[in-house]
């Protein structure tokens, strides 16, 4: 096909247009409530948000990603950096099919680096995105901090140097939340002292997080004098655990633990427990099946399930009353297990981003200006209590909250605060 | 051996819904030779649509008596109904015109249908798992050590009642012979006065409606569903299609009972997380030896 020059330039400018229309809709960059905020005269810095907001996870995500929007429209209304830059969020989904998914997270972060105003990142939500997102921060020094990452290998041992072959000695990795080798022995108590379990049955979902989780769980737990009765790994999409569960009530268990999320699976086995007559038998799991979706999936069944959140519950602690109140406010809803910890993530490099503009006489800061001020945090003043992070980007006050499922609802019944 | 038995009822209960899905991927490769990837997204359909019937009805729970009988009746019948004609609604915009294009072409369209169905099922009902009502008393009955429960009688009952309908109404039938007539040769069908638009539109009728069926069992039977639901129980009944040999009614039948009783099996005597590994290698040996699937050759023609 030839094509005159005008006709070709015809054709280039509609598929440009074409083209712009597909990023604008892939990255639905937030500017809700700025028409009441002060006009900002300058440039426009952004926090990337890499959470999946659609599908089984959306329950959790999107309550979490509120967080981070909340926190950067009360920075703009109180004068971001003296009125000198405007404060914007880039939000992206990393769910795929309805399911948080590490490409996809990938792909986001690629987006956010290649986007020279995004200064600092809030996200993943899930572990196994983490995994395949950190790599690259650490490559462009792109400062990014999880409200919920819980798994080891993100920010210990062999596992975590292996995220950061770029620049071994930076990290730029961080998380407000504590890990899992604390979250599995907590659950392990729970499950051997608190309900006096002797025999469990161990279920997890084969990814980084849940199986993960429960190898933690699994070793704490015969520690502690439990017996592990068994510990099978589901499949992705897996929708029928009858012949699982028939197998394990053939051993007799008097508890079952489960290391995944929700979305993965969660939900159903706990249901399903019920048709193969273990209805009776408490349900163990970690942070992944804390969220509404659980009781909506497993319904009457639910109760007498036990859970952690890796933070405080927000609506207990005197800090986050304010937090809560503007939540509720602004959202007309209530906040969701890491809407906390996330709005504390995005506080901190707002706070970062905030000194690192000071420090570059009022311009555009540098990443790395923030990433060292982000590192640097200590006692920071938060909804969650004081945050501050250790030289491997851990939280140097973890705090769990235990759950259980009463009458279809989850309630906090203890706060356990964990040795650093 | 009692665990032996309870696991080849999960097993054939799991089979039960595979096999009414499967027929559905036969029935359609069997006339036209296209893999309708958007089959198992017409099962979730199902479910969606007999949850909106039940929700109409002010059904929420278990229904006893009988208004129990009206109620499933209502809500199986219009779930077929709905999905019949959606899979009619699917056969004519996407696939009709294509018929006589490369075997490509329309496969590219099946997989767009299946993304476009469950965005729309998003759309509809959200992104996250709904709730399903029980409606159907659950009373297990102890067989010595074994407990049956009523639901799992119901996906095996249901599956081979209608696949038996589906067979008799195909093999005597007059339209049933005219399937069978298009199938072998589209053009010699036509010249003996077929008329295969009506033929192929009811294949995928019927196909779709079974899809609408099993969406219903399954709702009750797993008291969940989503909107991507339909993906991997389609890709297991397209599996199970295959291993019975594609084409081939109780060969769909056979394929789903079996990769349910591979799995049930696997997960008590391997672990569960190999459960895919072994039946998709029972998959590669039957089809290395019976290249055509384990009843495939026993009709010398598709359907």
């Amino acid at each position: 096909m030839r094509l005159s020059p005008i006709s070709r330039a015809v054709a280039a400018t509609a598929l440009a247009a074409v083209l712009a229309a597909c990023t604008n809709s892939t990255s639905t960059t937030s500017s809700s409530g700025s028409s009441s905020e002060p006009a900002a005269a300058g440039q426009t810095i952004k926090i990337g948000v890499d959470l999946p907001v659609s599908g089984a996870d959306a329950s959790i995500g999107i309550p979490t990603q509120n967080g981070v929007v909340l926190a950067v429209e009360e920075a703009n209304k109180n004068g971001f950096a003296g009125g000198k830059f405007k404060l914007d969020t880039s939000l992206l989904d990393d769910a795929v099919q309805g399911k948080h998914d590490p490409a996809a997270g990938a792909q986001n972060v690629k987006t956010f680096i290649a986007d020279s105003s995004v200064l600092a990142m809030v996200g993943p939500f899930n572990s196994n995105v983490a995994k395949s997102e950190i790599p690259l921060t650490n490559d462009a020094g792109l400062v990014q901090i999880s409200p919920s990452n819980t798994n080891d290998g993100l920010t210990i041992g062999d596992d975590a140097k292996k995220l950061r072959t770029a620049h071994p000695d930076t990290n730029t990795y961080f998380r407000v939340c504590t890990r899992d080798s604390k979250q599995g022995l907590a659950l392990a108590q729970v499950a051997a002292q608190r309900l006096g379990l002797k025999r469990v049955f161990i279920i997890d979902d084969n990814e980084t997080y849940g199986k993960g989780l429960a190898d933690v769980f699994d070793a704490s737990f015969r520690q502690l004098g439990g017996t592990v009765l068994g510990h099978e790994h589901i499949t992705a999409n897996q929708q029928d655990f009858k012949a699982l569960l028939t197998k394990a009530k053939a051993d007799n268990p008097d508890g079952v633990f489960f290391g995944g999320n929700t979305s993965t699976g969660g939900g159903l086995v706990r249901r399903q427990m019920s048709d193969v007559g273990l209805g009776s038998v408490p349900y163990l799991g970690g942070d992944g099946i804390s969220d509404p979706e659980f009781e909506t999936v497993a319904g009457a069944t639910a109760n007498g399930s036990y859970m952690t959140v890796a933070a405080p519950d927000a609506s207990k602690l005197p800090s986050a009353k304010q937090f809560i109140a503007a939540y509720q406010a602004r959202f007309k809803s209530n906040v969701g297990p890491y809407s906390a910890n996330a709005y504390t993530a995005a506080k901190i490099e707002i706070a970062a981003i905030e000194k690192a503009i000071t420090d570059a006489g009022g311009k555009m800061p540098t990443r790395a200006d923030v990433l060292k001020y982000v590192a640097a945090t200590k006692d920071f003043d938060s909804p969650i209590g004081k945050v501050g992070f250790d030289a491997n980007g851990d939280t140097t006050s973890p705090v769990l909250s235990l759950l259980e499922v009463k009458g279809g609802k989850p309630i906090t019944i203890d706060v356990i605060t964990l040795k650093s | 051996m009692t665990l032996f038995v309870q696991q080849l009822i999960n097993g054939l209960s799991l089979g039960g819904i595979y096999a009414l899905i499967a027929l559905g991927y036969t029935m359609v490769y069997g006339i036209i030779e296209l893999i309708n990837f958007a089959h198992g997204d017409v099962y979730t359909l199902g479910t969606f649509f007999s949850l909106a019937i039940l929700t109409l009805l002010g059904v929420t729970g278990i229904v006893s008596g009988p208004m129990l009988i009206v109620v499933v009746a209502v809500a199986i019948l219009g779930a077929m109904l709905l999905c019949g004609l959606t899979g009619v609604i699917i056969e004519r915009l996407a696939y009709r015109r294509l018929r006589n294009a490369p075997k490509l072409a329309p496969l590219i369209t099946a997989i767009g249908m299946s993304f476009i169905l469950e965005n729309l099922m998003q759309y509809w009902k959200g992104p996250s798992p709904i709730p399903f009502p029980q409606v159907i008393p659950n009373p297990s009955f102890a067989v010595g050590a074994v407990t049956v429960e009523a639901k799992q009688i119901m996906v095996i009952l249901l599956a081979v009642v209608l696949m038996m309908v589906l067979q008799t109404f195909v093999r005597y039938s007059r339209l049933g012979k005219a399937m069978r007539a298009t199938a072998q040769d589209k053009d010699a069908a036509q010249l003996m006065g077929i008329d295969i638009n009506t033929t192929i539109a009811l294949t995928f009728l019927i196909g779709s409606a079974l899809a609408g069926a099993a969406g219903f069992v399954s709702g009750v039977y797993y008291g969940s569903t989503w909107f991507f639901n339909g993906f991997a129980a389609g890709l297991k009944a397209f599996t199970a299609a295959v291993l019975g040999g594609i084409g081939n009614i109780a060969g769909a039948m056979l394929g789903g009972f079996l990769i349910g009783l591979i799995e049930a099996m696997t997960t008590q005597f391997i672990g569960d997380q190999w459960s895919n590994v072994v039946v998709f290698s029972v998959l590669v040996l039957v089809l290395i030896f019976r290249p055509s699937g384990l009843l495939g050759e026993s009709l010398p023609n598709k359907v």
